[in-house]
């Protein structure tokens, strides 16, 4: 429980330092979101304008602000525009970006472990080279690049899927999925490459081991042996890889959603960059931490769940 | 002309060809010595031209007549079918290009063309501007101005209801005025500093007072899109909803109302049946979907997932691949803004710190030599070709020729600026850099999405006068700052959504303009460079031409400051004028998109049909 606590209030002083680090960074990069939101209008206006968002106050007051609002759970409103709620352009964007990187993780996962284990269990054969070459492409193209490749052939040409949009899972299930299919492999399909390269490699492994000879001379039938007992083995390495592949799954959406003109999370933070809208760059790298972070403290606590030999006293 | 007017045009029985034929001789045959062009006083002058007068304008001005100006005058209406197929509703989808969301609608704080196209959708205001950008009554029906030119007063529309079913009347407008008139609540405050009062003579009238005449106020000031400061808001609605509700789906009096609005996924416009003019909307329903990016936009409309492009320009390089596509509608008309490079005059080789003598006399500074140079030998016609594709025309000032009647159509041959390479060596070798050496590399500011034009400018001058440029290449929010502190040597920087001379000469060309490096006297610019008295460009009768062109209601008096004043900058370069952007509609063909609706920078959607 002792250090259960201690985790939390290492995590909690983490997410404190990204905060502030975020705070003074951003003002520290040039480039005045007041000035940007008047270019087409009355720079005489901008004191007006900061003196109402608060941005007329020395940095640190500024700060002190924005620890208050954020502790009382208010992250502040868009600079920009209709000023909305960052909380609420986060809670829009949420959905869109899990959504995503669901449907990217799914393909990543059942393209890279089959095509993973029918590698190695075709070692040296023409397949084995054939996918070896695809894991190899999909490693070195950028998911925006597959991510246009895919519209000109499945959208312009077949005519299979939409070019671009996200209907939410409330508009029917099979529209959810008609709209993520094309992102979700732009996203995926690095990932699904870099996955079959580590199960090919764990497989062969294992499959050199000597239980996998025993089972083998026992007469098990050679399904039984690939996915009982080497699969099974291999797949440890695997999956520790797919917990962090996940987080970067997130990322990798970012450049994909402007692709496919999708608002998700990373859209929002890419935006409020190049807007320098504080509160909401702020809020959404705040979010990320407290994630990323208490991900990592669940993963921690899961191993004594896991494993019992584990002990943190 | 485009592939709609056409067909309409084939449409026409022998006598209406007959009857545009005799307009277009009408509007031609005129005595070029007599100063009002064969119209009388009372046809030029009020509060707005007709027709007619307005062609005869034109022609006058040396400006080429379309079809769509013939057609209207001609009195011939649209054929029956294509009537018809404009009366068949439906759900178009449009695709806003190059940007991530249409971050608001509420007409005090846009601050971009793209959403006004969409707001003036929604919202109304007193007057709107036709495809001649002439001002037309909206919410007014008919206005008169008195004697001196400083009070107006505007008698509304009746029976106009607003998107939540109140009643709109002259309450409105002022509520608008006095909410636009304030800094803190509109970024547009200081389009309303020449209207000291508005007030509402009775429910449906409203009268507003000018400081000083102004010729601009229809047509900058009250109108719809262009205006903003006084497009007409509901109190009540603002009231109920609260400012971030209200930008994402403003209350309105417009053809359409917004029923839903996710930043960044997009905007519902469906039609209002209670509309003032019934035979208006005639869709109904509208989705408006950002799309950042230049590919999957392209794929959008040529798969049929979206059905007509507005937002931000079109990618230049793929107009020749939509023109291509026989699904694809592509209509091309001069564009509402001038594109430039900006000239530091406060940074060596070319400073120049008064402006105020004489071209000649200017001539004899190296500065200004070295400007005028630079100038010179940029090669418009092959900037357009290669940076972008062909789509735009050469510029030579502020002035744009979507403006037509004040576009001075003669400039390229007047203009100190045009191309004469041989003339520019001179000029820097006079200036001590012959054949370019010993020229300082000079950094080119632009912005990321600018930087494939910069690329080009850098080869032109490289070829034509053996100097260096490099590229800087900085966010918009940076660049915005170094152009207000006047922290740069050469900046690429334009302007868009300009109307009215006005929108090109008050805003950028004046010594107080407001794009006249504002910030250049910054504490910590004084400490280092002293008090400067002026940023990009300063001229004492420049200044007085823009005062009096802008209080000046004679379009034809006006036209003559407007022009000289342009003249001047062009020849004094306050900045190297580049081009003029070309403005491009992409529809599929499915869209009908009448000529009517066809003004430039906005797409109003009230008269489109699909199907």
């Amino acid at each position: 429980m002792r250090y259960f606590v201690a985790r939390v209030i290492q995590a909690l002083i983490v997410v404190w330092a990204v905060g502030t680090l975020v705070f003074f960074m951003l003002r520290a990069v040039p480039g005045d979101p007041i000035q940007a939101l008047l270019a087409d209008v009355d720079p005489s206006a901008a004191d007006a304008i900061r003196a109402k968002l608060g941005l007329d106050q020395p940095v640190f007051v500024q700060y002190l602000f924005w620890m208050r609002n954020t502790l009382a759970g208010d992250l502040g409103q868009s600079l920009y525009g209709s000023h909305q709620a960052v909380s609420q352009q986060i809670a829009e964007a949420i959905p869109r970006t899990v959504s995503l990187a669901l449907v990217a993780f799914l393909f990543s996962f059942t393209l890279g472990l089959t095509a993973g284990i029918v590698s190695a269990v075709k070692r040296d054969s023409i397949l084995d080279y054939g996918l070896n070459l695809a894991a190899f492409l999909g490693i070195s193209m950028p998911s925006f690049w597959i991510g246009i490749v895919l519209i000109i052939v499945f959208a312009v040409n077949l005519r299979m899927f939409p070019a671009i949009g996200y209907k939410p899972i409330s508009a029917g299930l099979d529209q959810w999925l008609r709209y993520l299919i094309l992102p979700g492999l732009a996203v995926g399909l690095p990932f699904s490459a870099s996955i079959a390269r580590l199960t090919r490699s764990a497989m062969l492994e294992v499959l050199g081991q000597d239980y996998i000879t025993l089972a083998r001379s026992k007469g098990l039938n050679e399904r039984r042996v690939i996915f009982r007992h080497a699969l099974r083995n291999a797949l440890i390495p695997v999956v520790t890889v797919m917990g962090i592949s996940l987080a970067l799954l997130f990322s990798g959406s970012v450049v994909v959603e402007n692709v496919f003109a999708i608002k998700g999370l990373g859209r929002v933070l890419i935006q409020s960059i190049l807007n320098r809208d504080y509160p909401v760059v702020q809020g959404s790298i705040l979010l990320v931490a407290v994630l990323l972070v208490f991900m990592n403290l669940a993963v921690d606590m899961l191993y004594r769940l896991i494993d019992p030999r584990i002990s943190y006293d | 002309m485009n592939r709609h007017l056409r067909r309409i045009i084939a449409s026409l029985s022998p006598q209406q060809k007959a009857q545009i034929e005799e307009e277009r001789r009408r509007a031609y045959d005129f005595d070029p010595r007599d100063p009002l062009f064969g119209l009388s006083t009372d046809e030029l002058s009020g509060p707005q031209l007709s027709r007619r007068s307005f062609l005869r304008l034109v022609a006058a001005s040396g400006g080429t007549l379309s079809m769509s100006h013939l057609l209207g005058a001609a009195g011939i209406v649209l054929p029956q079918a294509a009537r018809a197929a404009a009366q068949s509703g439906g759900h178009l989808i449009c695709g806003w290009a190059g940007t991530a969301e249409i971050t608001t609608l509420d007409p005090a704080v846009i601050n971009a063309v793209l959403q006004f196209q969409v707001a003036s959708n929604v919202l109304s205001g007193l007057t709107h501007i036709n495809a001649d950008l002439v001002a037309e009554g909206d919410l007014a029906t008919d206005w008169s101005v008195s004697e001196d030119g400083l009070v107006w007063t505007f008698n509304l529309r009746q029976g106009v209801t607003w998107h939540n079913g109140d009643a709109f009347s002259a309450a409105d407008v002022v509520y608008t005025y006095n909410r636009s008139k304030n800094p803190e609540n509109s970024i547009h405050y200081g389009n309303l500093i020449n209207v000291l009062d508005v007030v509402a003579l009775d429910d449906l009238t409203v009268q507003l007072t000018l400081a000083r005449p102004q010729a601009s106020l229809l047509v900058k000031t009250l109108e719809r899109s262009s205006g903003r400061a006084m497009t007409i808001v509901n109190g009540n609605a603002i009231e109920s909803l609260g400012l971030q509700e209200y930008g994402l789906k403003p209350i309105g009096t417009g053809p359409f109302r917004v029923t839903e609005h996710q930043l960044g996924q997009g905007v519902v416009l469906e039609r209002f049946d209670d509309y003032y003019d019934p035979a208006r909307p005639v869709l109904d329903k509208v989705t408006i979907i950002p799309i950042p990016e230049i590919e999957p936009l392209a794929a959008a409309i040529e798969t049929g997932d979206i059905h007509l492009i507005g937002g931000n320009a079109v990618a230049a390089e793929l107009i020749d691949r939509f023109l291509g596509n026989p699904d694809l509608v592509v209509d091309e008309i001069a564009g509402n803004g001038f594109q430039s490079v900006f000239v530091n005059p406060w940074r060596e080789p070319m400073q120049v710190d008064d402006f105020n003598p004489s071209v000649d006399e200017l001539k004899q500074q190296n500065g200004f030599k070295v400007r005028l140079a630079l100038a010179k030998a940029f090669d418009r016609e092959r900037f357009i070709q290669r940076a972008l594709f062909g789509r735009g025309v050469p510029g030579f000032g502020t002035i744009n020729p979507a403006m037509g009647f004040y576009f001075d159509t003669a400039i390229n041959e007047t203009s100190e600026q045009r191309f004469d390479v041989e003339a520019a060596q001179a000029l820097l070798a006079d200036a001590g850099f012959p054949n370019g050496e010993g020229f300082p590399t000079l950094k080119l500011l632009t912005t990321p999405a600018g930087r494939r034009a910069a690329e080009v400018m850098v080869d032109i001058y490289r070829n034509n006068l053996n100097i260096n440029l490099e590229l800087d290449v900085k966010d918009f929010t940076v660049l915005i700052e170094d152009a207000f502190r006047m922290e740069y040597d050469l900046m690429a920087l334009g302007s868009g959504g300009d109307f009215d001379p006005d929108d090109g000469l008050v805003d950028w060309m004046q010594t107080s303009s407001r794009f006249n490096g504002p910030n250049r006297n910054d504490d910590d610019l004084v400490e280092k460079f002293g008090e400067r008295p002026f940023g990009s460009f300063s001229d004492a009768y420049v200044d007085e031409l823009i005062d009096q062109q802008a209080v000046t209601a004679d379009p034809e008096a006006r036209k003559v400051l407007v022009q000289e004043a342009n003249q001047i900058t062009s020849d004094k370069v306050a900045s190297i004028f580049t081009h003029h952007l070309t403005e491009i509609l992409v529809h599929r063909a499915e869209v009908t998109y009448p000529a009517e609706s066809r003004i430039v920078g906005l797409r109003d959607l009230d008269r489109a049909s699909i199907g």
